[in-house]
C-alpha cells in the first residue's frame, strides 16, 4: 500500500492502562497509526481492543499513559470532543435510532435549520448526497429499524465519516454482514484510507485481515502480544492470539461413558409463537451420555441457542414431537422448573443479560440456583450458604476467592466460572452449555475446559454450543453440526475443523 | 494448579478495596438522618435552656407522623428491590381507611374481623395488580396508576365523598372502644402506637427479606429476572407476592389512619406514594432494582420527618420544605450513580 511516510504518526498510544473495578482490562498498551493506512486489531474478546478504542473515541477514560494525535497530546473527556478531534468510531452495536429514519439520523445532534425551524428539504438532499458519495442509492425516508444490517451499517458510515477526518476506527463492521455486503464495505474502506483517512479494523475473522489490513496488531489479556504482516500465515496470528498453540489449552480425554442422560430421535419443537430468526428445532437426533461431553456446532442462526433454550424449557410454550428421553425415561420439557427437576442445568451465553446478577455479591449469585437447599424450612442458612459458595470457590478456582466480592468487578473469566458454578452446585445430570468461553481471557479458558473434562470425569453429561471451531474440536468427545434446526451430521473427536466447517456452511437447498 | 493447562501465570489477584463511597452510600439515610438530627439540635429553638428539638413531645409528633408513610414505604422497598413501582398505595391507605370506618360504623365486625378483612383486601388489591402486570406484561407504573384511580374511585363511591366518623361505644353503629388506641401513646405518653405499628411491620419485614428464601428471590428478580429465571426463581408468583406486600402494607397503614384519626376518608393519602418512594430511594435502594435495604428505607422516613420537624418548628415556610425534599433526593441519587460508575457496571 502506498504510504505517506510523514515523520510524525497520526496517532500515538504509549503505556495505556484501565482498570474495571478488580479487572485490569489494560496493561500498558503501546498502538500508532499512520495516515492512510488500515489498521486491523486482532484479539479474543478481553483481550482489550475495545477497551482501547473506547478510550481513543473518548467513551472511557483511561487510568494511565498519553495519546498523541499528530503528535499533539490529548484527552478527550467525551465522545463529542472525540469527534470534534476528527476521530469517528462505528461501535458494534451501530449507534443508531431505529425509530427514526434515515435522514434524521444521519443529522442527529447536527440538524440544519431555517430561522429555527428544521431544515428538512434540505437535510433530505444532503443525506442523498452522503449516500451516494459512498456509491449507494437508498430511500432516505426509510426507518432505520426497517433497514437491514448491511444498510444500517452503511448508514452508520455515512454518520461517521462526517467526523472523520483523521480517523475512523471500526469495532466489528462485519460481524453480521453478508460476503457481498463485506466486499463492498473493504472497497469503501480502501476509498476512505485513500483520502488519508487512518482506519482502525476490529475483527474477529482472521482470513479477513490479509484482505484489506496494511498492518496488524495482535491483542492478548491487555497487552499488545505482537505485530505481523496481514500476509503472515494463519497459524502464526493464532499462536499470536492464543499465546500457546491450541492443543496445550485441552484436557485429555476421558473413556469410558455411562447410561445415556440426553436422547433426542427426530425430536421437533413447534413454538406456539414463532419469531422471525428464531430457529426452533426441526429435526433433531443426537445421544449425550454420562461422561460424555458433546459439542453442537453450526453457523450463526442454525438453532443450536434455540436446542438448548427448549430442552432447558426456556423457550416459551409450544409443542414437542419426536422422541425426547433423559435419563432413560419420555420427557417433554415445557418450564426451567421441570427441567431442572429432571436434572438440567443451563448457562447462557450472555451471563450479563442473563446470567448473573452482576451488581449482587459473588456468594449470592453461587446459591442463586440452589436456594433451597441453603434455607432449610425457609430461613436462609448462613452457614451453610458459605459453606456452599466456598466449595463452588475452590472447584473452580475463582479469583479472588472471596463471595463478598460484587461479581460484575471480577474478569470476564471469573465471571464465567461463577456462572457454571453456580450451575454445578445444582449437581445436574446433563449440563447445557451455550458459549461458556465467550468473553474469557485464555488462562481462564483452560482452567474451565478442565473443570468440564473434570465434572464429565465424574458422570456428568455435557452439551456444549459453540461457535469457536477449535473449542469444541478439542474438548468434545463427539460433534453434532445443526443446520436450519436440524441435525446433519456427527463427527468423532478427531475430526478436521476444515470437514466440520463444510457440513456446517452447506447450503441450506442441499440439505433439504 | 495441577490440571493439564497450568502453562500460564494466572494474573495476580486485584484485591479490590473495601470503597468508603460504597459504604457511605450503604448507609446514606442513616448517615443523613445523623446529620439532620445534629442539625436539628443546633438549629432548634429553645425554650428556657431546653431544646425543643428534642422534647419527648417534639420526637414523638415526629415519628408518629413518618409512621403511616413509614409503613407503606417499608413494603415499597419490596418492590423497588425488584426494580417495579407501586403508585397505588396512597388511595389504598384512603380507600382501607374508608372501609375500616365504614364496616365498624355499620357493619359491626369486632375489632379483629375488621382489621384482618380491610388486610386482606388491599393483599388482594395489590396481587391483583401484579398479577395483571405480570400476565399482560405491562410496566408496573401503568398498571398501579390505574390501581390508584380505582382504589381512590372505589373510597369515594363508599364513602359517598364524605368523612365517615368513627364513634366508639358498646353498641351498633359504634366502634369497639379499643381501636382508638391507635391515637395514643403509651410508655409515659411518649410511644404513639402508630410508631408501634410501624416499628413491628418494619421488623418483620427486615427478617422476610433478609432470612428467608422469598427475600432472596426479591432481590434476584430485581438484579437479572431473566438469570433469576434461569435459575429456577417463581419470577411471576415473586413479583405478585410483592405487590400484594405493597397493598397489605397499605392497608395496614390505612387502619392506622382509621384509628388515628377517628375517621375514613376518600381524599386522605394523596401524594403519600410519593413520600414513600422518596425514603426508600433516600435510603440507598436502587430504582433499577436488585440492592437495597430496609434499614436504610426506615431511616430515610424518620430523616425526611425529622428534616419537616426542624423547618416548622423554625416557622420556615412549607414550601422550602418540598425544595428541601427535592435536594436530597438527588443527593441520593447521585451518590447511588457515582457508586456504580466507579464499579463500571451503570452509566
Amino acid at each position: 500500500m502506498s504510504e505517506p511516510d510523514r515523520q510524525v504518526p497520526l496517532l500515538e498510544m504509549r503505556g495505556v492502562t484501565k482498570s474495571f473495578g478488580g479487572a485490569q482490562a489494560l496493561r500498558g498498551v503501546d498502538f500508532d497509526l499512520r495516515r492512510g493506512e488500515i489498521h486491523a486489531l486482532l484479539g479474543e474478546n478481553g483481550a482489550g481492543k475495545s477497551t482501547l478504542m473506547n478510550i481513543l473515541s473518548g467513551v472511557i477514560a483511561s487510568d494511565g499513559g498519553e495519546m498523541r494525535l499528530e503528535g499533539q497530546a490529548v484527552r478527550f473527556a467525551d465522545p463529542r470532543a472525540a469527534q470534534a478531534a476528527g476521530v469517528a468510531t462505528i461501535f458494534q452495536e451501530l449507534d443508531l435510532v431505529p425509530s427514526l429514519d434515515v435522514t434524521a439520523n444521519l443529522f442527529l445532534g447536527r440538524e440544519l435549520t431555517r430561522s429555527g425551524i428544521l431544515d428538512r428539504a434540505a437535510m433530505r438532499n444532503a443525506a442523498r448526497a452522503r449516500l451516494a458519495a459512498l456509491g449507494v442509492d437508498f430511500d432516505v425516508d426509510q426507518l432505520v429499524g426497517d433497514l437491514s444490517v448491511g444498510r444500517r451499517q452503511i448508514v452508520a458510515i455515512a454518520k461517521a465519516l462526517d467526523y472523520a477526518s483523521r480517523i475512523l476506527v471500526m469495532d466489528e463492521p462485519t460481524a453480521a454482514l453478508t460476503a457481498v455486503e463485506v466486499d463492498r464495505l473493504f472497497a469503501l474502506m480502501r476509498e476512505i484510507a485513500g483520502r488519508g483517512v487512518g482506519v482502525v479494523f476490529i475483527s474477529h475473522r482472521l482470513e479477513e485481515v490479509p484482505r484489506v489490513a496494511d498492518r496488524v496488531t495482535v491483542f492478548r489479556d491487555g497487552r499488545v502480544a505482537g505485530a505481523a504482516s496481514p500476509r503472515a500465515p494463519q497459524s502464526e496470528l493464532v499462536s499470536l492470539l492464543v499465546g500457546r498453540s491450541l492443543s496445550e489449552l485441552f484436557p485429555k480425554r476421558g473413556g469410558a461413558f455411562g447410561a445415556s442422560v440426553l436422547r433426542l430421535e427426530h425430536a421437533a419443537f413447534r413454538p406456539r409463537n414463532p419469531r422471525p430468526g428464531w430457529q426452533a428445532p426441526v429435526d433433531v437426533t443426537l445421544a449425550v451420555r454420562a461422561g460424555e461431553i458433546v459439542g453442537l456446532a453450526g453457523i450463526m442462526g442454525a438453532g443450536r441457542t434455540e436446542l438448548l433454550t427448549t430442552l432447558y424449557g426456556a423457550a416459551g410454550q409450544g409443542r414437542w414431537s419426536g422422541t425426547v428421553e433423559i435419563n432413560g425415561r419420555p420427557a417433554m420439557l415445557a418450564s426451567i422448573r421441570g427441567a431442572r427437576g429432571s436434572g438440567l442445568g443451563f448457562v447462557t451465553d450472555d451471563r450479563r443479560g442473563s446470567g448473573l446478577m452482576l451488581r449482587d455479591t459473588v456468594g449470592h449469585n453461587l446459591v442463586g440456583a440452589v436456594l433451597r437447599k441453603v434455607s432449610p424450612m425457609f430461613i436462609m442458612s448462613q452457614a451453610r450458604e458459605a459453606r456452599l459458595a466456598g466449595q463452588a470457590i475452590r472447584l473452580f478456582d475463582v479469583r479472588p476467592p472471596r463471595p463478598e466480592l460484587i461479581v460484575g468487578a471480577l474478569s470476564g473469566g471469573n465471571q464465567q466460572k461463577v456462572a457454571l458454578a453456580k450451575e454445578v452446585l445444582a449437581e445436574p445430570r446433563l449440563l447445557l452449555l451455550d458459549e461458556p468461553t465467550r468473553g474469557v481471557d485464555v488462562g481462564a479458558k483452560g482452567e474451565i475446559y478442565a473443570r468440564i473434562r473434570d465434572l464429565a470425569g465424574k458422570g456428568l453429561g455435557v452439551l456444549i454450543a459453540s461457535s469457536e471451531m477449535p473449542e469444541l474440536l478439542g474438548l468434545c468427545d463427539r460433534i453434532v453440526v445443526l443446520r436450519g434446526g436440524r441435525s446433519v451430521a456427527e463427527f468423532p473427536s478427531g475430526a478436521a475443523e476444515h470437514d466440520v466447517l463444510a457440513v456446517a456452511e452447506a447450503n441450506e437447498g442441499e440439505a433439504a | 494448579m495441577t490440571e493439564a493447562v497450568g502453562a500460564t501465570p494466572a494474573p495476580a489477584p486485584t484485591r479490590p478495596r473495601l470503597d468508603p463511597l460504597a459504604v457511605a452510600v450503604r448507609f446514606q439515610s442513616v448517615i443523613g438522618l445523623i446529620v439532620v438530627a445534629m442539625g436539628g439540635v443546633i438549629f432548634s429553638p429553645r425554650r428556657h435552656g431546653l431544646i425543643l428539638f428534642l422534647a419527648p413531645d417534639n420526637i414523638a409528633n415526629i415519628i408518629r407522623a413518618v409512621s403511616e408513610t413509614g409503613i407503606i414505604a417499608v413494603g415499597m422497598t419490596f418492590v423497588i428491590i425488584t426494580a417495579g413501582i407501586d403508585l397505588s398505595v396512597g388511595a389504598l391507605l384512603s380507600l382501607s381507611s374508608v372501609l375500616t370506618a365504614t364496616i365498624m360504623t355499620t357493619a359491626g365486625w369486632g375489632l379483629f374481623a375488621t382489621i384482618g378483612f380491610v388486610v386482606a383486601c388491599g393483599a388482594a388489591f395489590g396481587a391483583m395488580q401484579g398479577a395483571i402486570s405480570t400476565r399482560f406484561r405491562l410496566e408496573p407504573f401503568i398498571v398501579t396508576l390505574a390501581g390508584l384511580q380505582v382504589a381512590r374511585g372505589l373510597a369515594l363511591v363508599i364513602s359517598n365523598n364524605q368523612y365517615i366518623n368513627i364513634s366508639y361505644g358498646d353498641g351498633p353503629g359504634l366502634a369497639p372502644p379499643v381501636f382508638a388506641i391507635l391515637g395514643d401513646r403509651l410508655f409515659n405518653n411518649v410511644v404513639p402506637v402508630a410508631t408501634l405499628v410501624f416499628v413491628v411491620v418494619a421488623v418483620v419485614a427486615v427478617c422476610v427479606l433478609n432470612l428467608t428464601r422469598f427475600g432472596r428471590y426479591v432481590y434476584a428478580v430485581g438484579g437479572n429476572e431473566r438469570a433469576a429465571r434461569l435459575s429456577g426463581v417463581p419470577v411471576t408468583t415473586v413479583k405478585i407476592a410483592v405487590y400484594s406486600i405493597t397493598g397489605l402494607v397499605s392497608a395496614i397503614a390505612g387502619v392506622v389512619h382509621a384509628g388515628q384519626f377517628n375517621f375514613g376518608s376518600a381524599n386522605d393519602g394523596t401524594g403519600y406514594e410519593l413520600t414513600a418512594i422518596a425514603s426508600v430511594v433516600i435510603g440507598g435502594t436502587s430504582l433499577f432494582g436488585g440492592s437495597g435495604s430496609l434499614i436504610g428505607t426506615v431511616a430515610g422516613a424518620v430523616m425526611l420527618g425529622a428534616l419537616a420537624n426542624i423547618l416548622q418548628l423554625n416557622n420556615i415556610n412549607a414550601a422550602l420544605q418540598l425544595l428541601a425534599t427535592g435536594a436530597i433526593i438527588v443527593l441520593a441519587a447521585v451518590l447511588q450513580s457515582l457508586v456504580r460508575r466507579r464499579e463500571g457496571l451503570g452509566r
